[in-house]
């Protein structure tokens, strides 16, 4: 692993430096300060399009709570938030191939395993630290909107996306080792998104495999106790041998 | 396999599926010299260094550098070997300096000495005080930045993979300006097909054609091997002349431009002793006849035309 620390301090100082430092923060973030202002607003929005536009029928609709700001949180996590990581993760390694500086590091005394797991290590620490800055402004927005945010709502839903988020992470990593170009690595990284989502059609996946984690956020919001065990346990599994993986196999690539 | 050789390749083959890039190659680099690998582009040169550098692997034979086989010598060798490829790219959002400090890192060199040999390499390269970011320099500026970057680590082999093929005049001169300091402090492995850079820097070339090595020597060995020639400046009837010397015992072959007429010759004295006198049985004057030292270009088309 001669070069991990280097490599990874590189990685960090680019996350900060370039348009990455924008990208998946910026979208969080819009999303999380202006979720729960939606959840307070759209009601009363509905309420007039229903005297104004509908001929006078009237909807009935309950009045906001932070349980409508965190539904939002959620819910943009689970549908946007992830796409736009996928998209995102699609060059980790690839798009350094492509353009040549890979060659420039691996040339050096830097081994081809801490070349990518430093890449999968930044990552991991921008989409932790962007999913706890946009928990902590839904969180705080919510309450300075409801008057009312209590903690282990949120933070159960986001901790069971993160485990997703990382999980993802390890899958791109691999994805963007197998495929040369990121926006294939992203393809492909939407096509196992895709099928984990229809896997978690079935009862026994959501229970043991990593498809329990794609509703797990909801049902834990709606105060419900999904079964996580295995599907954290094998999800960990799985994502340690895509990295596994992702080494191994980018040593043994021709660059 | 000798100890005392920089790069030694020993019956390297290596395909791509059914293309053969490098067939068999024998290729020897004494440790200390500047050595140039020359061939047209698609000879081989670029996947030649691949191999050098670890990047690939041969499909058969044996790659030593600086006495160890790359494939399994770890980071012994990637820690003595500096390298710099044909279109060098850097991180963009860092500046010169900031990427010298990145790589001397990489290398796990103390700071002091990583600022030290930062602040002499950007200087040499003629980028000291550069504070813009390397995305805004030109394709010149990181040629240098590149060389700089492959000296960080003090190698013991510097490998440049057609370092002065995308520069103008100017840029051309200060890279082989850079590489000729380095004589007799390490050994420089540069591939190129301008042969006139090899010709001023070089002491040893091999010249790589279609996967094979055509010739590897001196630069003054090779250019013996070339044949002599000789060239006449007549006034009168040149063309009587281009016939008469082409009828010569010694002469191998004649060409004409205008009022010059060049020959190649398998015996420059006869040529020197008869050349007046036909001239003069042509009813020709003899303006300007001279000896053509042959240069490695003319060695080089004879070499790859012959194994066309």
């Amino acid at each position: 692993m001669r070069g991990f620390r280097p490599f990874f301090l590189k990685e960090l100082r680019e996350i900060a430096r370039t348009w990455r430092i924008w990208v998946l923060p910026s979208i969080v973030v819009v999303f999380a300060l202006t979720g729960p202002v939606l959840a307070k607003v759209m009601p009363e929005i509905l309420r007039s399009m229903s005297s104004e536009q509908l001929g006078g029928a009237v909807i009935s609709l309950p009045e906001p709570t932070w349980k409508d700001a965190y539904a939002q949180w959620v819910k943009n996590l689970t549908q946007i938030v992830t796409f736009a990581l996928v998209i995102m993760l699609g060059g980790t390694v690839a798009s350094e191939v492509r353009s040549g500086t890979a060659i420039m590091v691996l040339t050096k005394p830097v081994s081809r395993p801490a070349f990518v797991l430093a890449k999968a290590a930044a990552n991991a620490v921008l989409v932790t630290a962007t999913t706890l800055l946009g928990a902590a402004a839904t969180w705080a927005v919510t309450l300075a909107v409801f008057g009312e945010a209590p903690l282990r709502p949120i933070v159960q839903p986001t901790a069971a996306w993160l485990a997703w988020a990382l999980f993802l992470v390890a899958v791109m990593t691999l994805a963007s080792v197998l495929v040369q170009s990121p926006s294939g690595a992203a393809g492909v990284g939407i096509g196992v998104y895709a099928a984990i989502s229809i896997a978690s059609l079935s009862r026994w996946a959501v229970e043991h495999t990593p498809a329990g984690l794609i509703g797990a956020p909801g049902a834990l919001l709606a105060g419900d106790r999904p079964p996580l065990s295995w599907p954290l346990a094998a999800t960990a599994l799985i994502a340690a041998a895509a990295l596994a993986g992702a080494a191994v196999l980018f040593a043994r690539k021709e660059l | 396999m000798t100890t005392d050789a920089a790069v030694e390749l020993a019956g390297v083959t290596k395909r791509f599926g059914d293309v053969v890039a490098l067939d068999r190659v024998d290729l020897r680099v004494p440790s200390g010299v500047i050595f140039g690998f020359l061939g047209p582009n698609g000879a081989g040169k670029t996947t030649t260094i691949r191999l050098l550098t670890g990047l690939a692997r041969p499909t058969s034979g044996e790659v030593r550098v600086l006495g160890r086989e790359v494939t399994s010598a770890g980071f012994e060798v990637s820690s003595r070997v500096g390298y710099l490829p044909d279109v060098p790219a850097f991180y963009e959002w860092m500046t010169g300096e900031e990427y010298l400090a990145f790589v001397a890192s990489l290398f796990g060199l103390e700071s002091s000495v990583a600022k030290k040999r930062a602040g002499v390499l950007l200087e040499a390269a003629g980028l000291a005080g550069v504070r813009t970011r390397i995305g805004g320099y030109s394709r010149g500026m990181k040629q240098r930045l590149g060389i700089a970057q492959a000296l960080m680590n003090a190698p013991a082999l510097l490998v440049l993979d057609e370092p002065t093929s995308a520069l103008d005049p100017i840029g051309r001169k200060e890279v082989l300006d850079m590489i000729e300091a380095l004589a007799g402090k390490a050994t420089v492995f540069f591939s190129t097909h301008i042969l006139s850079d090899a010709e001023r820097v070089c002491d040893e070339v091999a010249i790589l054609d279609r996967g094979r090595v055509v010739a590897n020597a001196s630069v003054d060995e090779i250019r013996s091997r070339a044949g002599r020639k000789v060239a006449l400046e007549v006034a009168g009837d040149v063309e009587r002349v281009e016939r008469a010397v082409a009828a010569a015992a010694w002469c191998r072959g004649v060409t004409r431009v205008g009022a010059r007429i060049e020959a190649a010759v398998s015996d420059p004295g006869s040529a020197q002793r008869d050349v007046p006198a036909i001239v003069a049985a042509a009813g020709a004057g003899l303006v300007r006849f001279e000896t053509v030292e042959p240069t490695l270009e003319d060695v080089f088309v004879e070499l790859v035309e012959r194994a066309s």
